[in-house]
């Protein structure tokens, strides 16, 4: 019983992860209808940071995870001009393309300034976690845990309640509508691209002391994130969360019970299954039948 | 000076000429009707007087500035208000927050004055009130509509373009919107109505405009408009007479 | 191409320099193939070499799938990386022969590719790009892992090539002839009558199935194809290179052969060929980027798709085609076009018959139960105001979009449940309001992609063993619709030159290409002026005399008075009349619908001026 709650915890605690990469993927989806397939590399990019900045400049922790996120933030606005932007009128097809040509020139970049050697970050926790009954709560785990609810409502909050969430809500709803109204729609998207690109900055800057920090992390994780949003319901920001943490769940179970090296599958096997069985999701609507 | 002028206006789809050479005008503190069939090109003029199509050809004058070729945001920052076809309230957000952004062009404007404006909104269209924190896809077609029109008026527009509001609205529907219409322009605000139901329009206009594959048939008041021949074969053929047709 | 209507051969002159061009090539490909043969090579430039043709082989894979019929595949790797692995283990743990284990790699390639095609029936744009991202990963992830079976991480040694071709001057040979042939093959397939399949599902599926085309078969025939081709590459790479491992064909390989594809430009076979032999060569020339090349392969991949989008051979052919236009096709003396034997029932008998038809979507009533009866040999027109569900009734007839309830009947025929492209073959035709041509075919082309799905027609045998025996019958029997609506003049021009007009003129002729019954022509005179608007309704009732029955929506009330023999009217979703044009237009609901009521007194109600 205690070593199932313990998958339980491991398995949210990575679900989160997943969830907050899949929310960047829902938020660039419903603004823009584009899937960044470059969405995971923004967690690499988060991960390699804080290594160059916490371990090779030696800077203080709180210090390295505000310059990574402020960096992040502006490279999501060069990644909306240099690869969003001047496709925006084009069809689906070259844009994925081009994202998918973004996370190929990211991995291999970092991968040309920092070699293949897999990195890692030490945990900053003194207290490497506690213990009640069977199940031990390794303390970053708590720390993403903690952060991802702390994201989900500030996120909610920024939405809901300030203007120019809305004035975004507006944007991916009907864009012509918004820009009709006086609703800056181009810089709207461009919000867009710098709040996600920090979306995924911190979730590689949360997972950094969990995981080895190499070149393909960000891959996988993406993979992963646009199977979870696939389960959840493609551009459904609950959708995103709920996907997330069930797939970290099914994954970390089928990990434990049925074969590690094949736990990525995991991921796979179930979006199979959901894109044959039910495409729009658990939270999406009905894809629209070709007309 | 008429606060609206199109001067032989040409706009194009790709290949199709949708505008081809038209002249209007739209004097302040009227109601004008642009009337015609499906296809005449009536919600082209608006599209392209509002910005979100750039003309080919002609000009476009709004209280004395060129208008054509510029981008909607800059447009409505002038006082011209769009109300498109469908309605199109943002399905995901509730009427008040929808109302609220029509104040988007107002920069100056406080979130507090926004607010206000709202409330003032709700007091004209008391019909909604009740609805105030639904989201946009639940309402009906005539409840849309007047969340439109209202957003429309958060901008506080000089002109305020009206797109087919009777479009798949219930007749009764359609006589609240049109009061509302004229309600609106006892308070000053010029209003340039497209529609297919040409009896309503011509009930709330001073003067229309009849079109016909983008180009302008005939015109006047509404009188005279509605004993026109020319109005009824616009809509429903029988012309017979004229050789070639 | 002239065609030479009384022979219903291609004509001599086209036959002998396709003979020409054909010699030509093969003379070529046996040139490369002895220079592979006899050229002392160092090692290192054969092993560029044969890893440059195998790599091409793989990348005509993609100008099938992705250039030809418009699907995305990243697994091409995984394809490559089966075919590999049954050579390489076919030859080493089963002791197959290589030709044995090749030929057992590309089948199961083939059986991949086919499972994938499969998964396209409800998915497409980046949903299907996951599906192959999904397989393309899970097939790595076997690669690595099953060690039992693939000896995993490190890979198999010794592959054996095949004995005659042992030393790798005839093998680098055997590879380069494969390319020839595989080139070859991927050209001849755009003239087939899958090739026009595919592109028609490339620049507009749902047109093609309301044609007659399977779009879902044709998909899975794309990536099969696909595949197979990417199945042979790898096969051949294993006995160039007699090692394979599994990080040769990952997710960042297929990736690769996308960028080579892109680059070289998707649609023509010189642009894989192309693509492949510059992002292979090049780089040898760059040496000191070896260490990023990958990342200038992702920066690459950008710049092409914002720049050029076609690729290299496709911008030359852009530029090339712009300096010579092509030529007119003279159409000689054109057979009057063989519309429909059923003049003989010149009756006036139900040819559609539509009980009680509703489509809900969601809370909204689009269409309301709606009852039709179209007579056959009559012009039956549906009009209605804006929004009253006209569009929506006549996708639901070409099963575009499933009705909630109601049934249809064609000739008695039930076919409610059929998909569109059953549909076209019971005698269902259709022009669009927005025009739905295939962009990058020619005008004949175009036609001739629905000329060789015709309505079978027991009465014209002559006409199908014709079109059996080369394409003379069929581009007779397209100009022939091509004339009947007066444009075969244009039939060799692209689509994209013409004006709005005359490209309304070849969807119709389009349409008339399949032989149809039954006509459906939505808002065909939207955007024409007064002189086209008398021509079609010449062309109208030219249609009517040939014994073709009419179903025709617009907004042109005096056109369609004209026209039409019958008139049903809708509004909000519902039949609100139903009868001759006299009757219809002057009756009450109709130009309150329209109009609004009848004339009140204009009393000002609403508020004073």
């Amino acid at each position: 019983m205690g070593f199932n709650l313990q998958l339980l915890f491991t398995g949210i605690g990575v679900g989160s992860i997943y969830a907050l990469v899949a929310l960047g993927f829902a938020l660039i989806y419903r603004a823009t209808n584009v899937v960044n397939f470059a969405q995971g590399d923004f967690a690499m990019l988060g991960a390699f940071a804080m290594v160059v900045l916490a371990i090779d400049l030696e800077l203080p922790y709180w210090l390295s995870i505000l310059i990574t996120l402020a960096l992040m933030v502006g490279f999501g606005a060069l990644f909306n001009l240099a690869v969003y932007y001047p496709l925006r009128n084009r069809s689906f097809l070259p844009v994925i393309i081009s994202t998918i040509g973004a996370s190929i020139l990211l991995e291999n970049g970092v991968l040309a300034a920092y070699g293949p050697r897999p990195q890692s970050l030490d945990s900053i926790f003194a207290v490497p976690g506690f213990s009640v009954g069977d199940v031990f709560f390794d303390s970053q785990y708590i720390v993403i845990l903690v952060v991802a609810v702390v994201m989900v409502v500030v996120q909610y909050l920024f939405f809901e309640r300030t203007l120019t969430g809305k004035k975004m809500q507006a944007t991916s709803q009907d864009k012509e509508m918004a820009s009709l109204l006086g609703i800056p729609v181009i810089w709207m998207i461009m919000l867009t691209f710098m709040y996600s690109a920090m979306l995924g900055g911190l979730a590689g800057i949360l997972v950094a002391p969990v995981l080895f920090v190499t070149v393909g992390m960000g891959s996988s994780i993406a993979l992963k994130a646009f199977a979870a949003s696939i389960i959840g319901g493609f551009g459904d920001v609950t959708g995103a969360i709920v996907g997330g943490l069930a797939l970290g769940v099914i994954e970390t179970f089928g990990a434990a019970y049925v074969s590690v090296p094949y736990k990525d599958a995991f991921a796979f096997l179930v979006l199979f299954g959901f894109l044959l069985v039910r495409p729009q999701g658990i939270f999406g609507e009905r894809i629209s039948e070709k007309a | 000076m008429a606060l609206l002028e199109l001067e032989n206006v040409v706009a194009a789809y790709g290949n199709i000429r949708a505008l081809k050479g038209l002249t209007l005008a739209v004097e302040e503190g009227e109601i004008v009707a642009l009337l015609g069939a499906n296809g005449a090109g009536k919600s082209t003029t608006l599209r392209v007087i509002s910005g979100l199509m750039p003309p080919q050809s002609g000009t476009l004058r709004f209280a004395g500035r060129s208008i054509g070729g510029l981008a909607p945001g800059a447009i409505v920052k002038l006082g011209v208000a769009h109300v498109p076809e469908g309605r199109r309230v943002f399905p995901g957000l509730t009427v008040r927050e929808n109302i609220i952004l029509g104040g988007s062009n107002r920069e100056r404007a406080s979130r507090a004055e926004l607010e206000a404006d709202a409330e003032k909104m709700f007091g004209i269209f008391p019909e909604i009130k009740p609805f105030e924190a639904a989201l946009g896809w639940t309402l009906s077609g005539g409840q849309q509509q007047m969340v439109a029109i209202a957003r429309g008026l958060m901008s506080r527009p000089k002109l305020l373009l009206l797109d087919e509001p009777s479009l798949g609205l219930a007749p009764l529907i359609v006589q609240q919107v049109y009061r509302v219409i004229a309600d609106v322009r006892r308070d000053g605000t010029t209003v340039l109505l497209v529609e297919q139901n040409a009896h309503m329009a011509l009930s709330v206009a001073d003067r229309g405009y009849v079109l016909e594959t983008g180009q302008l048939v005939v015109h006047g008041k509404p009188e005279a408009l509605w004993d026109n021949e020319d109005v009824r074969t616009a809509y429903l053929g029988g012309r017979r007479t004229q050789a070639g047709r | 191409m002239r065609a030479s209507v009384r022979s219903g051969k291609s004509p001599p002159g086209v036959t002998g320099r396709r003979g020409l061009a054909f010699g030509l090539y093969a003379t070529a490909a046996l040139m490369a193939v002895m220079a592979a043969v006899i050229t002392p090579l160092s090692a290192y430039s054969l092993n560029l070499l044969m890893q440059a043709a195998t790599y091409a082989i793989a990348v005509l894979g993609l100008t099938i799938v992705l250039g030809y019929t418009g699907q995305i595949n990243l697994a091409q790797a995984a394809f490559f990386g089966i075919g590999a692995y049954g050579v390489a283990l076919g030859t080493t743990a089963f002791g197959l022969s290589f030709l044995g284990a090749l030929a057992i790699g590309v089948v199961l390639a083939a059986g991949a590719g086919a499972v994938l095609g499969l998964t396209s029936l409800r998915l497409g744009g980046h949903y299907l790009a996951m599906v192959t991202i999904s397989f393309q990963t899970i097939l790595t992830l076997v690669l690595t892992n099953w060690v039992a079976f693939t000896r995993g991480p490190d890979g198999v040694p010794n592959i054996r090539r095949p004995a005659l071709l042992a030393e790798s001057g005839p093998y680098l040979g055997l590879c380069i002839a494969a390319l020839f042939a595989v080139a070859w093959f991927v050209w001849w397939l755009k003239t087939t009558k899958l090739g026009r399949a595919m592109q028609a599902v490339r620049d507009n599926e749902l047109a093609a199935n309301v044609i007659g085309v399977d779009a879902y078969a044709t998909k899975v025939a794309a990536f099969t194809l696909s595949a197979v081709l990417g199945g042979f590459g790898g096969a051949l790479f294993a006995g160039g290179f007699t090692y394979v491992s599994p990080d040769q064909f990952s997710f960042a390989e297929s990736v690769v052969f996308l960028t080579m594809v892109l680059l070289g430009g998707a649609a023509a076979p010189a642009g894989a060929v192309l693509g492949t032999g510059l992002l292979i060569l090049l780089p040898e020339w760059l040496r000191f980027l070896k260490v990023i090349y990958l990342a200038v392969y992702g920066g690459a991949v950008i710049l092409i798709m914002i720049f050029m989008p076609d690729g290299i051979w496709g911008y030359a052919m852009t530029r090339w085609r712009r300096l010579r236009p092509a030529r007119p096709i003279d159409p000689g003396i054109i057979a009057p076009l063989a519309l429909t034997r059923e003049t003989a029932r010149a009756d006036n008998s139900v040819i559609l018959s539509v009980h009680g038809l509703s489509k809900h979507f969601g809370g909204l009533k689009a269409v309301d139960a709606v009852d039709l009866t179209i007579h056959r040999n009559t012009v039956h027109a549906l009009i209605g105001p804006n929004g009253s569900g006209k569009t929506t009734l006549l996708n639901v007839l070409n099963g575009i979009v499933r009705p909630t309830a109601g049934s249809i009947a064609l000739d008695g025929v039930d076919i409610t449940r059929l998909p569109p492209h059953r549909r076209a073959r019971h005698g269902l035709g259709r022009s669009f309001q927005n025009i739905r041509l295939f962009g990058a075919m020619s005008v004949l082309d175009n036609v001739i992609v629905a000329a060789e799905r015709p309505r079978p027609l027991p009465a014209l045998p002559r006409l199908r063993a014709r079109a059996g025996r080369g394409d003379g019958g069929l581009e007779c029997h397209a100009l022939g619709a091509l004339d009947f609506v007066g444009i075969a003049a244009r039939a060799g021009a692209q689509v994209g030159s013409l004006s709005y007009g005359h490209q309304r003129l070849v969807e119709i002729a389009r349409a008339l290409a399949g032989s149809p019954k039954l006509l459906f022509l939505d808002e065909p005179g939207a955007g024409l002026n007064h002189v086209e608007k008398d021509e079609l309704v010449r062309l109208l009732t030219r249609l009517k005399g040939h014994g073709l029955t009419i179903l025709i929506i617009d907004h042109d009330m005096a056109m369609v008075e004209r026209v039409a023999d019958h008139i049903t009217v809708l509004n909000f979703g519902k039949r609100i009349a139903d009868g001759t044009p006299a009757e219809v237009l002057r009756h009450t609901d109709v130009i309150a619908a329209y109009l609004g009521e009848e004339r009140p007194a204009l009393s000002r109600s609403y508020g004073a001026s």
